[in-house]
């Protein structure tokens, strides 16, 4: 075995180093031949006669050379080199294909990068960042029968900790919302951990300052403590070392700060306040993502055994323990059951553990086979290059190369190009993971920040993935077409090798490049439109000066909603009484001319599935989504939004009646032709389920924010009446100053009864911004999918035009020897080629109208351009005539003499 | 009969390397190349160029080690020399021919076997 490893640790360093090698080689040969000669010349030979002595019994040196190469270096790592070195240079010369090759390599590479490093990232790493990472584990309280992660009791908790032996530092938290009041600022919302002593101790992170919280903090009775993460240390004291001791207001308690955690900490999700759970809290844990018990295996311990130890004590009955009843039994209908998962998995999804491996294998297969279309694409264009290449092969055969030789050396080229992609795709993937990582951080369950173990890095799997990719891509562009170039064209060629007879590109190659044209032109018209939809808020403006407008939320606080059902009218009611003080008091602040409230912000109100009474304009019941609000009185008129047709919302709009009033595009798209006013609409909650109530629509105003592809609703709005928990947007006139007027806003706050809490205080324009931006997304990528079809298509064009002039030089030649006329030529030459175009384009109209019929633009978010579909039709006619120019100038240059000479 | 030649070489070249490097000491290619020539009665090299290959690999292996220096007629040569790997190799090879040796003769003669 130890040879065997001295061989290849040799072998590589005689391939590392192949100069010395061949050096060593020819002197020991040459030595040789000396010491034979002198040998033949003692033995009374002449000069020459020795010297051919020497030579014949040392033996071919050409031979033995070659058998001294396989056997002293890496034969097939030198023959590698060689073809990369080739691929390189192919890559050079087929510019063309390099760049419309390698910009679709690109593209699918960066897409199932990314969507690779998102997987790792939430779904696929089980260690969080901290000392022994791998070994804390989280306890959850699994639902067999819903597939869902339950609260864990407190009880349940306490008993985990006192008998388990499998695992150690046994804890959990919860997240909670307070409001922090520190001296001397406003008011803010923050979320804050309330975690065990044992927390810290798993987490086994020194603080920077102060301590940890004890178990001392967690008794009843113990001083109201909170220990701070780096960054509130640093943005709210300052960064001030005499912290410790000073107090801040969370809720209604004052907490003493005991402690800064270092920077970057932020254990048990993305927390950067503390404060002890007390142990005389009765209630539940929350599920993950709000909640958690933790633990970390005891030193030998294996996850299935902790398992195997915690289904054994099992999980308390959901309802008070009846005395001298084992906690172990389940009470009769109770689907929960205990089990231990990696920490971070505990956060992931409602999932059990094989399930999520499944779901990534098979979410990482469909997105590696995005790569198939691009490859395929290449796949023609290799195809078409290869068979230009026809005598180059047919020599080397000729010469004694193999025919797996040479499909070989092809896949490499292939390879070459996806390796560039594939490193192009690496460099650009970390920048766009930054900024979806921002876009996530923004996400409000988020509250700023990603959890602690997720940084939208690359971990070492994406360098095997991205290979895995890449040589896959060279399999499909490199494999296919070589073999079925080497099995089709190598014969033919040897052939006609001298005769230069060239074949043709082949039926199915063509049939593929006229698919493609077809494809290009059913896509591009709906993917214009779309793309169009999503950017055209943006592009025109929402039609109103939305800048000048702030919105801000007012939320329920959550933990102040009761568990108990009897409880809730009361609590709806209070919450109603109090969403009618707030708007009161901002009515006085502010006037009431100049702020409204609805119970979405407008612009990204929910979707809403609706359906019209009977006489609409297609003779049957017309289902359509539209975006649906619900408003006060003055919405329309703060917002400046005239009445086109009908009536506002008066008084008795906000009584019993039910009414509705609709913009301009929900007019277009659900009512059709005739009149709007007097019909009735209602809301459907999903196909197929029951519908709502009707709504009588009473007016007809401008789309506000315009430009936008779906039409909207407005209902009228009565404080309360949407539950006790559904928040409702306030929206008022910025003033002059509008950092003051928010600034105004944030101190009602403080005013307010807690239950009620105003927050995400924000310019209406930015709020618009944020709800295009997946839109806009959309877009990008509409764009460059559509733009990597077209260059596809571009190319496989311009080789179909090129083989059609090399196939016919001679002729051309003749012809134009003949005194033919150019137009009459090039007539000739790619009317066959310009007939399949012009069928691939047709073909692709009517997928197109197929598509467009099918898709539904305006409700996928499109915008309906006029004329669309002839522009389009035109367009790729234009990229088809575009791509025959270079060819077809070839064509009108054919020397005749050349071509007669050489053909 | 060069054919049936050519295949026991192909098994044995390596042992008679190291055992001409074990008997001789350190030794240019062409003198092993020689010296098999001589005691295999020119029947054993179809070309004294094999003996080149063989002593890569057994470089390669570890069991010899290879050197410049100067020959008897003052000429730079690549000297050859067994290692102390080689050397065991060399052992269990040379027990392991004789094992076989020994149950070639007395199958192909079991006369003079019993």
């Amino acid at each position: 075995m130890l040879a065997f490893f001295n061989t290849i640790a040799a072998r590589i360093r005689g391939f590392l180093r192949p100069g010395d090698r061949e050096s060593d080689f020819d002197r020991e040969m040459a030595a040789h031949l000396e010491m034979a000669e002198e040998d033949g010349r003692r033995r009374g030979l002449t000069i020459e006669e020795a010297r051919r002595d020497a030579r014949v019994k040392l033996g071919g040196t050409t031979q033995l050379r070659e058998s001294w190469r396989a056997a002293s270096g890496l034969t097939w790592l030198d023959g590698f080199a060689l073809d990369a070195r080739l691929g390189l240079r192919m890559l050079r010369r087929s510019w063309g294909l390099t760049l419309a090759g390698g910009l679709a390599m690109t593209i699918v590479i960066t897409i199932a990068t990314v969507a690779f490093v998102f997987l790792d990232e939430f779904m696929g790493r089980t260690a969080p960042p901290l000392d022994e990472g791998d070994r804390v584990v989280a306890l959850q309280s699994w639902d067999v029968e819903a597939h869902r992660r339950r609260d864990v009791s407190r009880r349940d908790l306490e008993r985990w900790g006192a008998t388990l032996q499998s695992v150690k530092d046994l804890g959990g938290f919860q997240t909670i919302e307070r409001r922090l009041t520190i001296d001397g600022r406003p008011a803010e919302w923050v979320r804050v951990a309330e975690i065990t002593a044992s927390g810290f101790r798993l987490a086994r992170v020194v603080p920077l300052l102060g301590r940890w919280i004890g178990e001392g903090d967690e008794q009843p009775g113990a001083a109201s403590v909170v220990v701070l993460g780096y960054d509130v240390w640093q943005s709210r004291f300052a960064s001030n070392r005499a912290v410790i001791g000073q107090t801040v207001r969370l809720g209604e308690s004052i907490h003493t700060v005991i402690g800064v955690m270092p920077e970057g900490f932020a254990f048990p999700v993305n927390h950067r306040y503390w404060i002890p759970l007390r142990s005389d809290h009765a209630g539940s844990l929350k599920a993950a993502p709000e909640g958690a018990v933790f633990a970390r295996l005891a030193p030998g311990v294996s996850l299935d055994r902790a398992q195997a130890e915690l289904t054994t004590i099992g999980l308390l009955p959901q309802a008070t323990t009846p005395s001298g009843r084992s906690p172990a039994q389940p009470t009769t209908g109770d689907a929960r059951r205990p089990r231990v998962v990696p920490y971070t998995f505990a956060f992931t999804d409602d999932v059990e553990r094989g399930e999520l491996a499944w779901q990534q294998r098979i979410i990482l297969l469909l997105i590696s086979l995005l790569l198939v279309p691009p490859c395929l694409n290449i796949a023609i264009l290799v195809y078409a290059r290869t068979v230009t290449r026809q005598e180059e092969f047919a020599a080397r055969f000729a010469l004694g190369a193999t025919r797996s030789r040479i499909v070989v050396q092809l896949c490499v080229e292939a390879l070459v190009l996806s390796s560039a992609a594939g490193a192009v795709a690496l460099a650009i993937t970390r920048p766009i993971l930054f900024q979806i990582g921002e876009i996530i951080r923004r996400l409000p369950a988020l509250g700023g920040s990603l959890p602690f173990w997720v940084d939208f890095d690359f971990s070492w799997r994406v360098g095997p993935f991205v290979a895995g990719l890449c040589v896959l891509a060279a399999l499909i562009a490199g494999l296919v077409p070589a073999l079925q170039a080497t099995g089709r064209v190598l014969p033919v060629a040897l052939r006609s090798l001298g005769s230069r007879t060239r074949i043709p590109l082949g039926a199915t190659w063509t049939a593929l490049i006229v698919t493609q044209v077809a494809l290009a032109m059913a896509l591009l018209p709906s993917t214009m439109e779309l793309a169009w939809g999503n950017l055209r808020p943006a592009v025109l403006g929402p039609g109103f000066p939305a800048g000048d407008f702030l919105t801000a939320r007012l939320a329920v606080d959550s933990q102040r909603i009761p568990t108990a059902e009897p409880d809730l009218p009361a609590f709806a009611a209070r919450v109603r009484d109090v969403q009618i003080q707030v708007i009161r008091q901002i009515d006085t602040e502010f006037g009431v001319s100049a702020a409204t409230f609805a119970t979405a912000v407008p612009g990204a109100e929910p979707l809403t599935l609706v359906e019209m009474d009977e006489g609409a304009s297609s003779g049957g019941s017309v289902r359509r989504y539209v975006r649906a609000n619900e408003v006060d009185r003055s919405f329309f008129e703060i917002f400046g939004v005239p009445m086109l047709a009908g009536r506002a919302f008066d008084g008795r709009d906000f009584g019993s009646a039910a009414t509705a009033i609709v913009d301009q595009t929900f007019v277009r798209q659900v009512v059709g032709d005739g009149t709007a006013i007097g019909r009735r609409v209602r809301p459907v909650a999903a196909p197929g389920a029951e519908a709502g109530p009707w709504y009588e629509i009473v007016g007809i105003v401008p789309d506000r924010p315009a430009n936008t592809s779906q039409g909207r609703m407005y209902l009228p709005a009565v404080p309360g009446t949407r539950g006790a928990a559904g928040p409702i947007h306030v929206a008022l006139h910025a003033g002059t100053d509008p950092a003051a007027t928010s600034r105004r806003l944030q101190e009602i706050n403080t005013n307010l009864d807690p239950i009620l809490r105003v927050d995400d205080v924000r310019r209406l324009d930015e709020v618009l911004a944020e709800s295009q931006m997946g839109g806009h997304l959309t877009s990008y990528a509409l764009a460059i999918v559509t733009l990597s079809v077209l260059v596809l298509s571009a190319a496989g064009l311009y080789a179909l035009m090129s083989f059609a002039v090399t196939l016919r030089r001679r002729e051309i030649g003749i012809r134009t020897a003949l005194g033919a006329q150019p137009g009459r030529l090039l007539a000739s030459i790619f009317g066959r080629a310009l007939r399949q175009i012009a069928g691939g384009v047709i073909v692709g109209v009517a997928l197109a109208l197929v598509l467009h019929r099918w898709l539904n633009i305006e409700v996928e978010g499109g915008w309906h351009i006029p004329g669309i579909l002839p522009a389009a039709a035109i367009f790729i006619l234009a990229i088809g005539l575009l791509s025959a120019a270079g060819p077809a100038r070839r064509a009108v240059r054919v020397d005749p003499t050349e071509a007669l000479r050489d053909g | 009969m060069p054919d049936s030649a050519s295949s026991i070489l192909q098994g044995t070249l390596d042992l008679m390397v190291l055992k001409t490097l074990e008997h001789l000491g350190p030794l240019h290619g062409y003198g092993i190349a020689l010296r098999i020539e001589q005691l295999g009665e020119r029947a054993l090299l179809v070309n004294q160029g094999t003996v080149y290959l063989c002593l890569v690999r057994l470089v390669q292996k570890k069991w010899i080690k290879a050197e410049w220096g100067v020959s008897d007629n003052n000429r730079k040569a690549k000297f050859y020399a067994l290692t102390k790997a080689g050397r065991k190799q060399l052992q269990a090879e040379t027990a392991n021919w004789e094992r076989v040796a020994g149950v070639m003769g007395r199958v192909l003669n079991p006369q003079s076997g019993s």
